[in-house]
């Protein structure tokens, strides 16, 4: 097959878990509180695809967030690249297939995209306690959460694997 | 590598997927919307004929207080007008107004945007004015086929031209970074130094025409306090704004009649 059917399958499962987070966003808007899930979406594209299409899988998704979100134009795009490059080259020491490696993964490149993001969109506020208290606020809160949201999608994304019937196992590892 | 291919990118590629995935999320968004409508609708199913009797004699009695009003405005307008002939005073702003349902809420460190319910189909320009029952909500920042995106008021990005109630002297207000779990607030920049704020009388901020987007009169917010400004010749203070802005979920875009008269990028 020209693509991996999983690409598919992983940025259908991302588009969910981003417009899950937007609803809940939406609703915690009245206490002043976001949530930014962003680390789970890269992780398995990269463990789990060959790199073209992980590459494929995070250049679809970071597309897609870049135009729900209010950021300059392939901010997310080049990010998520950018780290998936990264994981694939580093994906033989992670064991994919259980969800510990991810999970911890998924925090790692949460916090690289909060400080990315905050970098970026400081609006000239780098020295505002303001704008670092409700960042601060803001990661707490997403990392407290992505406790329990990734265990719970990294299984929802094997599960389709189950369910769509195709290959439940990384592909080969790149040979070092 | 990509980041080469990225910048090496023509312009109109990248405005072209921008819009196609945007578009693309859209109908989802209206979706959810339809069904919150949807569980209103159930949710009110559930009320007693009785309930429902006695919140349309409500409703009845408000219908009449508004309608004696909308007399009232009339009458005043048709004044206003008068003397406005009288004395030849410039046409005032007129603006028709779009009810539009809030669909979604981005309000973030870095964000602080509404996207809501109509766009190019109802002729929504960008820059246009929108606001609620509480006043001032922000201005349409961008217009897409269905829904469009409004920065809000308390958006670092967002300034505009005020004055203080009963004062005509022009101040700078602009929104600020938010603190969480807080109101929202913004700050204003250059008010005269002989006014004085404190938190039993705080002080009105409306807006005023000058900048050219929003009619005047409208409320910003309140300022409890000011302090010299960094130049020291004025001063400068935070404004409180309204707690119901991160919870709204209709607004009204104001989308003026004679646009070709005014120039809305002014501020």
């Amino acid at each position: 097959m020209l693509i991996d059917s999983r690409c598919f399958i992983l940025f259908g499962a991302n588009i969910v878990l981003l417009y899950l987070t937007q609803l809940v966003n939406s609703s915690l808007s009245a206490w002043s509180l976001h949530l930014m899930i962003i680390g789970p979406i890269i992780i398995l594209p990269a463990l789990y695809l060959r790199f073209r299409d992980g590459l494929l899988c995070c250049l679809l998704t970071g597309l897609w967030v870049d135009a729900a979100l209010p950021v300059p134009y392939g901010l997310f795009t080049g990010g998520s690249i950018m780290t998936c490059s990264i994981l694939y080259t580093l994906r033989h020491r992670f064991h994919a297939e259980h969800n510990y490696h991810p999970i911890v993964l998924s925090h790692v490149i949460n916090l690289a995209a909060l400080i990315l993001v905050s970098c970026t969109l400081s609006y000239g506020q780098l020295g505002s306690y303001a704008y670092w208290a409700q960042v601060l606020v803001t990661a707490l809160l997403s990392h407290f959460c992505l406790l329990f949201i990734g265990p719970w999608f990294f299984n929802l994304e094997r599960l389709l694997f189950n369910l769509m019937h195709v290959d439940t196992d990384p592909v080969d590892l790149p040979i070092h | 590598m990509f980041m080469v291919c990225w910048w090496a990118l023509p312009a109109f590629v990248k405005s072209f997927t921008r819009i196609s995935f945007t578009e693309f999320q859209a109908p989802a968004w209206v979706v959810s919307t339809q069904l919150d409508r949807l569980e209103d609708f159930w949710g009110r199913r559930s009320h007693s004929k009785i309930e429902l009797i006695n919140a349309g004699k409500e409703l009845a009695r408000q219908k009449s207080y508004y309608q004696a009003l909308a007399q009232r405005h009339q009458v005043l307008e048709a004044e206003i007008d008068r003397l406005g002939s009288i004395l030849r005073l410039p046409n005032k702003r007129e603006y028709s107004h779009e009810i539009a349902r809030v669909i979604r809420r981005d309000l973030s460190a870095w964000w602080q945007q509404l996207i809501i319910n109509k766009g190019r189909n109802y002729n929504i320009p960008k820059g246009a004015a929108v606001i609620y029952a509480g006043g001032v909500v922000g201005r349409v920042a961008e217009v897409r086929a269905y829904t469009s995106s409004v920065e809000l008021v308390s958006s670092p990005n967002f300034r505009m031209a005020a004055s203080f109630e009963n004062d005509n002297r022009p101040v700078v207000y602009q929104g600020s970074a938010q603190t969480g779990l807080g109101a929202p607030h913004g700050e204003i920049r250059d008010a005269p130094q002989d006014l004085i704020a404190n938190s039993q009388e705080p002080l009105k901020l409306l807006s005023t025409e000058l900048g050219g987007t929003f009619p005047s009169g409208l409320v910003i917010g309140t300022v409890r306090w000011l302090e010299p400004g960094s130049s020291g010749i004025f001063q400068a203070g935070e404004v409180h704004l309204d707690k119901r802005l991160l919870s709204l979920k209709e607004v009204s875009v104001l989308i003026p009649i004679n646009p070709e008269k005014y120039d809305y990028n002014a501020d």
